[in-house]
């Protein structure tokens, strides 16, 4: 290498090319341009002309210059000419670069980087092999010294290169490194961190056997450290560590929310002489709950973070459910809206109570539970004098189950007596109104409960009055009736609900009102502290070597069961960080104890000492490189027009050409459709579900079949019509559903059209059909084959019908029975002609339903839409068989009565009660 | 053998519209103001009525015109008489040469001439055929048709006219460029002027060849095989060039005249109109 001041050329001998030069010059000169072809026709014309002076044939001036600054920049490239150059690596053999990157490098984790790369640059231009060891190493890695890395190798590793949040651990790197055939003679640097890690010594004497051993370590002060508060009444109590004694220095403590707001900013100081200084974070009450980290500030080392997490408690809810499966109606079932109301705060589990009570739960809650037998009684008595929380909702059987004996008091479990029976307030008959839930006691869990709006009640059970209802009265309707008791038992409580835990006696089982209560209820109870025994928590979020908190590292693994000692420790595996879900973790913190935080001892003699303090080398060679390369271009250009082979004209035609290809090419990239694809279906969907709700609209299923689809769509509009010309129902124009895509969930009656070649179901559609029909939809299938199929029904519509509903969950059918709501819910009707008649309509059997439910299909061969579809001038469609005005009409009033039964449902069943509460009012 | 038949006139059929529409255009500012013979005879458009005679049958008699007045009056047609025209176009190599990129190939040009030239002569009921590809003079569509599938058939021939069979006193037009030896075309001129046949012979030149714009040190290559020839400094011999080329120019023009020939030069970069109607004027006056 030769030093120039400071500019170093490290392969001098190569400038001597550059004396050959002039004659390179010469070359050119004497060497004439070949000359431009040209094809001309009239080429015989120039025979034997020649121009008379000889002018001489050389290239242009400043081509030749072009030419030899070329090969003077490619000589000088070739010499390698370095600014700052570094000095050569002392030695011979391998280089070795050991890295401290545990948690300390956050803190100058750049200058490492820095100081790693001009050692493998040095190391490239002497041709030294080159490994590099990590003091973080674990064997899941490479083993040390495997293989040398080549350069490229080597400078990706040190991007990819980023400082653990855990403390080094040298032990199985020194053991790997007894085993490894380490390269000897070697320059080990090693870029330490200037704390003393246990078995720094044995790896400083194994790293010196290779060679020289050169230790960069850092000037100026140590890292700092945060020992997590110890728990405290009013203010929260932390400690910071420094490396070394000293004089007196500042430190500044910052103490911020989980959303990032700062809640306390403290500066203390390390006294002077001492490494510990006590700082003191006082705050109101609910701002320290809110204190999620705590951070030395201008420390970007994990272990300068503490995490807080909300000494958090489980609280399991049981449900009581005897029957285990879910209502045919889930929309209405009472469990339903308490898991709703209940999951987002606390684990649910639906079982019998036994099993509840064995598993335990925080909380039970019995829904419209009536008498107790003794057994539970006498369990769930002692359940709750140890703490437990007992939450009752009433209902219809808890109303009945006072009637045999004379209301029902708090030997049934109940914090009150009640009344017999119930109270309505309200309805046709009443001349009182539902009442607002209001008032809540300040005593209560309820006290400062934010404003829900008016949540009203229609219907509750009654409290006896009693000296103490008023103590135990939580919440009041308006008019002073409680409608939430509770009494104190033992440890635990007895909360009462004066009505249902679903709609059908309050809106309070929709209203916001009702998870908040629920919460401060289940709140009361004492839960269970800790981890729960087996349970392993997964990573949530953790600290990377910078301590910033982030989504967890792919390492991190799931918290285990903690050691013997109770505590938890910071692993290769397990980075400090949230571990467990969201409502509930458990937070790990980088806890460096100051008794093993020790600066490094000095090093044996014979060891170099060295800083991170480098100066940066300007490598000229690339850029040597790259300048000569565009020389070469250019030269290459201009021979091509001289010799006229290019253009210069369609050239920059071309060049204009490629300029609009590339910006084309980035526009559409720019403007690529990417997330516009997903939010347009959002908004598709968004507009089918407002355009079938914000109307009443009829549905009938696309099946495919253009001549069939058009012909459900004209019979639904001319029902329609008929619906608005006849009855109160207004619908607007009917809808195709595609079963395959669009929801059904907006609408109650389905007419599909059955044909023979009826395309398959997918299992998407299948499942949204049978939600449909569980949910109290009603499907009208029409098979539209009476004619050929005849009496006996079994036309090819109604055979695809049947291998079609194999996956709908059809019921057990029968026909229609005289004296169906069906024959009755608008105009009286005996059968149900469409353009064919004599088939029978089938519907789900009255034995296997509920006498309330509207039966989920209708199946008929009676072809409605057909009966009720026009052509554009008004005139039907297509003719009735065997025909007439009459069965044309009975076949709208079916369409009308099926619409009524659809929507109304079977109140008109109730019509034949009608003479007895006749008879009854009379007298 | 059919597929490649086939093949072949479905490139001719792409081929031939954009042929025959430019040379249409072109043609159509010629036509306006070209008459007929101007006498009565064989003929499709009225020309006069004239009185009946005792000895002409009495179906020439025009009974519409008749029935008007007292007298019998004839229907005479203006004469047209057929003359054939033989075209030929120089189709080989150094006509598909242009220096740039406005200016169309020679030979493009060569073909719209003779397309457009043929257009004029059918439309004028003259007969016409493509010299050298053994057919008959036909007039009117048919012939135009013949003509222009000939013309795109052959092509790759030599650049002196073929002695082919004419007729006597046939009219001929020969374009070329005429950049061959000047004794190549006095033999083939002569042989045909002997059998009495009228000719006009249209020199067709690349700008590049008029102007010789080139300069610096050029090696140039002929188009038919020629030895390649190296000017260090093209510049330098343009006056020389444009002398020579001058030259023999005046030289194919003697040639012309003195079997009674017409000769006319035109240049790429100039509108194909105007050569066509000097074309076409000589023609009919030498034709008359």
């Amino acid at each position: 290498m030769l030093a120039l001041g400071s500019l170093a050329i490290t392969a001098p001998w190569m400038l001597t090319a550059l004396l050959g030069l002039p004659i390179l010059w010469r070359l050119l000169r004497v060497t004439p341009p070949s000359p431009r072809t040209q094809r001309f026709p009239a080429i015989r014309l120039l025979y034997r002309l020649q121009s008379r002076e000889e002018t001489p044939d050389t290239a242009p001036w400043w081509l030749l210059l072009l030419r030899l600054v070329f090969a003077a920049l490619v000589i000088l490239a070739l010499a390698h000419p370095i600014l700052h150059a570094n000095p050569d690596l002392s030695g011979q053999g391998a280089v070795v670069i050991v890295v401290d990157d545990d948690w300390t490098a956050g803190r100058d984790w750049a200058g490492r980087v820095k100081t790693m790369e001009t050692l493998v640059a040095q190391a490239e231009r002497e041709g030294r092999s080159l490994f590099l060891l990590r003091t973080t190493w674990t064997p899941a890695d490479d083993r040390p010294f495997a293989q040398p890395l080549t350069t490229i190798e080597a400078r990706g590793l040190i991007k990819a290169m980023a400082p653990q949040p855990t403390p080094s651990r040298l032990e199985p790197l020194i053991e790997a490194l007894e085993q490894a055939a380490s390269p000897a003679p070697a320059n080990v640097f090693w870029l330490s961190n200037g704390v003393e890690d246990p078995g720094e010594a044995k790896l400083m004497e194994r790293l010196r056997r290779l060679g020289s051993l050169t230790i960069v370590s850092d000037a100026s002060t140590g890292p700092r450290v945060l020992v997590p508060p110890s728990s405290s009444g009013r203010s929260v109590n932390v400690e910071a560590v420094r490396l070394s004694t000293g004089p007196a220095e500042p430190v500044s403590i910052r103490a911020t929310a989980a959303d990032g707001r700062v809640l306390a900013y403290t500066t203390a100081a390390f006294p002077n002489g001492q490494r510990r200084a006590s700082i003191e974070i006082s705050l109101p009450i609910e701002l320290r709950n809110d204190i999620s980290r705590i951070e030395i500030e201008g420390e970007t080392t994990a272990a300068a973070v503490v995490l807080l997490d909300d000494g958090f408690k489980r609280r399991p809810v049981g449900l009581v459910s005897e029957t285990q499966f879910q209502g045919k109606q889930p929309l209405l079932d009472e469990l339903y809206f308490l898991e709703r109301a209940l999951s987002p705060f606390s684990e649910v589990t639906r079982g019998r109570l036994s099993s509840l009570m064995r598993g335990g739960s925080a909380a039970l809650i019995l829904a419209d539970v009536g008498v107790l037998t003794r057994g539970d009684h006498a369990k769930l008595s002692a359940w709750i004098e140890a703490g437990g929380v007992l939450i009752r909702f009433a209902g219809p059987r808890l109303a009945a189950a006072g009637l045999g004996s004379k209301g029902l008091g708090i030997k049934d479990l109940l914090p009150t007596r009640l009344r017999i029976g119930d109270r309505a307030l309200g309805g046709g008959l009443s001349w009182s109104r539902p009442l607002a839930v209001t008032e809540f006691s300040q005593k209560s869990p309820f006290a400062e409960m934010p404003p829900y709006g008016e949540v009203l009640v229609r219907r509750q059970v009654l409290a006896e009055p009693s000296i103490d209802l008023d103590e135990n009265t939580w919440a009041r309707l308006a008019d002073g009736t409680p409608i939430v008791t509770a009494q104190p038992r033992g440890d635990g409580w007895l909360v009462l609900f004066h009505t249902t835990a679903n709609p059908e006696w309050s809106d309070l089982a929709l209203s916001g009102l009702f998870v908040d209560m629920l919460r401060r209820v289940v709140g009361l109870s004492a839960g269970f502290v800790g981890v729960q025994g087996d349970q392993a928590l997964p990573p949530l979020e953790t600290l990377d070597g910078f301590g910033v908190l982030g989504a967890p590292s792919a390492k991190a693994r799931a918290l285990s069961r903690p050691n013997a000692d109770g505590l938890l420790s910071v692993g290769p595996d397990q980075p400090p960080g949230y571990y467990g879900t969201a409502l509930t973790r458990r937070v790990l913190n980088l806890t460096i104890k100051p008794s093993d935080f020790q600066a490094q001892a000095s090093p044996p003699p014979g060891v170099l000492m060295q800083s991170y303090s480098v100066g940066t080398e300007f490598d000229f060679r690339p850029t040597l490189l790259t300048a000569a390369l565009a020389l070469f271009l250019i030269d290459f250009l201009v021979t091509m027009i001289l010799r006229g082979l290019v253009a210069p004209r369609r050239l920059a035609a071309r060049a204009r050409g490629a300029g609009l290809a590339i910006v084309v090419l980035l526009a559409g990239w720019l403007l690529a459709p990417g997330p516009g694809l997903a939010e347009g279906a959002e908004r598709e969907a968004d507009a089918f579900a407002l355009e079938a709700s914000l109307d009443t609209r009829l549905a009938y299923v696309i099946t495919g079949d253009h001549e069939v689809d058009a012909v459900s769509e004209s019979g639904l509009i001319g029902l329609s019509e008929m619906l608005i010309r006849r009855t109160a129902i207004e619908p607007a124009g009917p809808m195709g559903i595609d079963l395959e895509t669009d929801d059904l969930a907006f609408f109650a009656l389905l007419y599909w059209p059955i044909t023979a070649d009826h395309l398959p179901l997918s299992d998407a559609a299948v499942k949204r059909v049978n939600d449909f029909m569980h949910n109290g939809g009603t499907i009208l299938f029409d098979t539209k084959d009476q004619l050929e199929g005849g009496v006996s029904g079994g036309g090819a519509g109604m055979r695809r019908l049947r291998a079609l509903s194999r996956d709908l969950d059809i019921p057990a059918l029968m026909p229609v029975p005289p004296g169906h709501v069906l024959t009755k819910a608008f105009y009286l009707l005996n059968d149900f002609p469409g353009r064919f008649t004599g088939g029978l309509v089938w519907i789900q059997d009255q034995q296997s339903a509920h006498d309330h439910e509207v039966t989920p299909v209708i199946i008929g061969s009676h072809d409605w839409s057909g009966a009720w579809a026009r052509d554009r001038s008004g005139q039907f469609a297509l003719p009735v068989i065997p025909g007439g005005k009459l069965q044309r009409e009975m076949a709208f009033r079916f369409g009308v009565n099926l619409v009524m039964y659809a929507l109304t449902g079977n109140y008109k069943a109730d019509q034949v009660h009608v003479p007895s509460i006749l008879e009854r009012l009379g007298q | 053998m059919p597929d490649v038949i086939r093949e072949q006139s479905e490139a001719l059929a792409s081929r031939l519209p954009p042929l025959q529409v430019r040379a249409e255009r072109v043609a159509a500012t010629v036509i306006q103001g070209m008459h007929g013979r101007r006498r009565p005879g064989q003929g499709e458009t009225f020309w006069q009525f004239r009185r009946y005679q005792n000895f002409e049958a009495a179906r020439q008699i025009d009974w519409r015109r008749s029935a008007r007045g007292r007298e019998l009056f004839v229907r005479e047609n203006e004469w047209e008489a057929a003359q054939s025209v033989w075209i030929w176009r120089d189709s080989s190599p150094s006509m598909r040469y242009r220096s740039r990129h406005d200016v169309p190939e020679k030979c493009e040009r060569a073909d719209v001439l003779a397309v457009a030239l043929a257009i004029l002569l059918t439309e004028g009921g003259e007969n016409v055929a493509l010299l050298g590809e053994g057919m008959s003079a036909r007039g009117g569509r048919t012939g135009l048709n013949r003509l222009i599938e000939a013309m795109l058939v052959s092509g790759g021939g030599s650049s002196v006219p073929p002695p082919g069979p004419l007729p006597r006193h046939a009219g001929v037009v020969l374009i070329a460029d005429f950049l061959e030896p000047i004794s190549v075309y006095r033999d083939a001129i002569a042989a045909m002027a002997s059998n009495g046949c009228k000719g006009h012979c249209v020199q067709i030149l690349d700008p590049a060849e008029e102007g010789f714009p080139f300069g610096g040190r050029i090696r140039f290559e002929g188009a038919e095989g020629e030895e390649p020839h190296l000017l260090r400094r093209a510049d330098h011999v343009r006056q020389e060039y444009q002398e020579k080329l001058a030259l023999h120019c005046e030289e194919l023009r003697d040639l012309a005249t003195k079997v009674g020939w017409s000769f006319s030069s035109h240049v790429t970069e100039q509108p194909p109109e105007a050569a066509l109607l000097s074309l076409y004027g000589a023609l009919s006056r030498t034709a008359v």
